[in-house]
């Protein structure tokens, strides 16, 4: 039987070679029966080469001996449409199937993970992720301003702000409220074309059009969508002839009232390798920030996750990931997968006691990472002054104020209490420091300088 | 390119005749990590620990066990060959990349894993990453990236400790029909290097005299042996 062919062969291959060449170069290929050809599916070029060179030899000897001579291998590069199947040592007593049906246990162990999108109402090739909508979008002060227009640009795709250009550190929710955009706009118009891509994709599509002459084909693709949405433009740096590109299709979808969305990690004039004429582009419709979250919407986040995960998260146990964990999403769920994960494995429930043991090494490095020295330093830095200003008794506002900054991100960013904070910083008095933070916080709402100084230290302490 | 002629080697250049599978994983503390890899649910696990505490084993036997194409990609020897190795490989069912930390610090690679990882999310194949270190103290010049490792369930690997290390060559040697007492085992522990990869090498060794020899592993057979220089 030809289907188990290729199975004989590799279990031969695997017999002859070291098990790291074998998991390196022979696992990933996928195999198909094409008439008397064994056509062998590499994922990437190089890895063809190189089991040319050094495999093809004995994988045509194999499969001439098993074949009575009737098949001879033929490399490729890219993936079979009917692969033959291959089982493993693993798999022979227990079936992939079974392997990947959850147990109820196990389902809960997870949490949903953005599926391979375009189920539902998505149309074919649109990449919008059904997992994201507005619905399970947690709103909070640091992300308020962009979930209001993102759903404004929803509701009036085209007209109300283009492009929509939303900015923020890696891990706060951009992504999700992009696919969420693109949800929205499916749900009021079933036949609407949107295409959700990450700015790579559009670099390499471009470049696959220039090298197979079917640019026109790339142009007529992306410029016949009601919605663009591009991620992570950040990554357009230095490549001009996308830029170009990029510059032109941009054009064409604003003048047809087509709806463009991006993201960057930052404001457009502040992104390196954009052209000017780019960044102007990209400003002149509406830019919104997404800052990090503040602890209420950590703890929100958390609870929204564990939810949908089906897992019982007392509020203590959400209260305390989120209070450790302060920069990023990602990070904050990848420290809930971890509770859960440990909670599945040993069978216990999750109290605070069993989250503060299971994420005891996490948290250690975490501490180490943002110091008051650390603070003092990055602050002093920012605000162009010297620690010693920091710590001194002078009181005129230029140095005054960047304290209070720093015993404000201390406060937030680290676990010291008041008066060790105090201590740190001259030896003040803790109802100084309480102070400080107070009315750090109000500046923040009320002096848009503060506010991006506070958010920029944030970032610069964290990422 | 020109360098993929160098050849894959194995960590200390040698072909471990039994393989790296998940039946021959002593977990000693690592019986989580184990349990995860063996599950084969999580989308993405980040592994870390010292040499010879067994990231590249978990990795290894994950992709033997996979029956979709899968591939196991050591990055210490993959940065020779450029970023490029890279493209495609959001095809597998599962990826599993070892040693990330010798690609941290060098942007084209970075970039290259944070879109392979965001192809693959994309796609929904499943991701095991191996480094000594975690996440958080990888020397990463693209914070998406550093984000994205943290995303997935993250489990720091033991070494073995004494006791570890002989129930972990016992299980190896019977494997190989080799039997290898506790005294035996213990003699090895206090003459050989206390690491995984130096004992299991020196198994291999052991298992081949034996065999040409037609000699049981003894202490004094083995003391023989010890106290000749390899060839």
């Amino acid at each position: 039987m030809p289907e188990n062919l290729w199975q004989q062969c590799l279990n031969r291959l695997q017999d002859e070679l070291p098990a790291q060449q074998f998991n390196t170069w022979l696992r990933p290929l996928q195999a198909e029966i094409d008439g008397d050809s064994l056509l062998l599916f590499a994922p990437n070029r190089f890895i063809l080469d190189w089991v040319r060179q050094r495999h093809l030899e004995n994988i045509q000897r194999h499969l001439g001996e098993l074949s009575d001579g009737m098949l001879s291998a033929d490399l490729r590069v890219g993936k079979a449409s009917h692969p033959l199947p291959v089982a493993t040592a693993a798999t022979a007593s227990k079936p992939k199937a079974e392997a990947r049906k959850p147990t109820p246990i196990s389902s809960a162990a997870t949490i949903p993970s953005p599926r391979p999108p375009a189920s539902g109402g998505q149309q074919r090739g649109s990449n919008i992720n059904p997992d994201f909508t507005f619905d399970n979008f947690v709103e909070g002060k640091s992300n308020q301003l962009g979930r209001a227009a993102a759903l404004q640009v929803a509701l009036n795709p085209g007209h109300a702000y283009n492009p929509l250009f939303i900015y923020g550190g890696t891990g706060l929710g951009k992504t999700h409220l992009m696919h969420a955009i693109g949800n929205q706009i499916q749900l009021q118009r079933r036949d609407a074309r949107i295409i959700y891509i990450h700015s790579e994709k559009f670099v390499a599509d471009m470049v696959k059009g220039l090298q197979h002459n079917t640019i026109n084909e790339f142009k007529r693709h992306y410029r016949s969508v009601d919605a663009l949405l591009i991620d992570d433009i950040q990554f357009f740096a230095g490549k001009e002839r996308s830029q170009e590109e990029f510059f032109h299709t941009f054009n064409a979808l604003l003048e047809g009232h087509q709806q463009v969305i991006l993201t960057s990690d930052k404001y457009p004039k502040e992104v390196e390798g954009l052209e000017e004429r780019l960044k102007s582009r990209f400003s002149s419709g509406l830019t919104v920030a997404i800052e990090p979250a503040e602890l209420e919407t950590r703890v929100a986040i958390l609870m929204r996750k564990a939810q949908q995960a089906e897992i019982d998260l007392p509020h203590e146990v959400a209260f305390f990931i989120a209070k450790r964990i302060r920069s990023n999403i990602r990070e904050l769920e990848g420290a809930l997968r971890r509770v859960i994960a440990n909670a599945h494995f040993t069978g216990s429930a999750i109290t605070l006691d069993f989250a503060k043991e299971a994420l005891s090494d996490l948290l250690a490095l975490q501490a180490k990472q943002v110091t008051m020295e650390n603070i003092q330093k990055t602050v002093a830095e920012y605000y162009k002054i010297r620690i010693n200003d920091l710590l001194s008794k002078r009181r005129n506002r230029s140095i005054a104020r960047p304290r209070q900054m720093a015993m404000a991100l201390s406060k937030e960013l680290t676990n010291h209490s008041l008066p060790e904070v105090g201590e740190a910083f001259g030896g003040r008095d803790h109802t100084t420091v309480l102070h400080a933070c107070r009315k750090i916080a109000e500046l923040r709402e009320s002096d848009q300088k503060i506010g991006e100084d506070y958010a920029n230290l944030i970032r610069t302490l964290t990422s | 390119m020109s360098k993929a002629s160098g050849g894959v080697q194995l960590p200390l250049g040698l072909a471990l005749r039994d393989g790296f599978g998940l039946d021959n994983f002593h977990p000693g503390a690592n019986a989580q990590a184990l349990h995860a890899v063996r599950e084969a649910q999580l989308p993405f696990i980040y592994l870390w620990g010292a040499y010879g505490s067994g990231r590249s084993h978990l990795l290894q036997a994950a992709v033997g066990a996979e029956s979709a194409p899968a591939l196991y990609l050591p990055l210490a020897e993959a940065r020779d060959y450029g970023p490029e190795m890279l493209e495609g490989l959001e095809e597998m069912a599962l990826l599993a990349l070892d040693d990330i930390e010798q690609v941290a610090g060098e942007r084209p690679w970075e970039e290259a894993l944070f879109h392979l990882y965001n192809r693959l999310h994309l796609a929904g194949g499943r991701l095991l990453v191996a480094a000594d270190r975690a996440p958080v103290n990888l020397p990463l010049l693209i914070p998406d990236l550093r984000t994205r490792l943290s995303h997935g369930v993250t489990l720091q690997l033991q070494t073995l400790d004494d006791d570890g290390l002989a129930a972990a060559l016992q299980l190896r040697a019977a494997q190989r029909g080799l039997e290898l007492g506790d005294e035996v085992a213990s003699y090895l522990l206090r003459r050989a290097p206390r690491d995984s990869h130096a004992l299991f090498e020196l198994l291999e060794r052991l298992d081949q005299a034996s065999w040409e020899q037609k000699r049981r592993l003894t202490v004094p057979f083995v003391r023989g042996l010890l106290d000749t220089p390899e060839h």
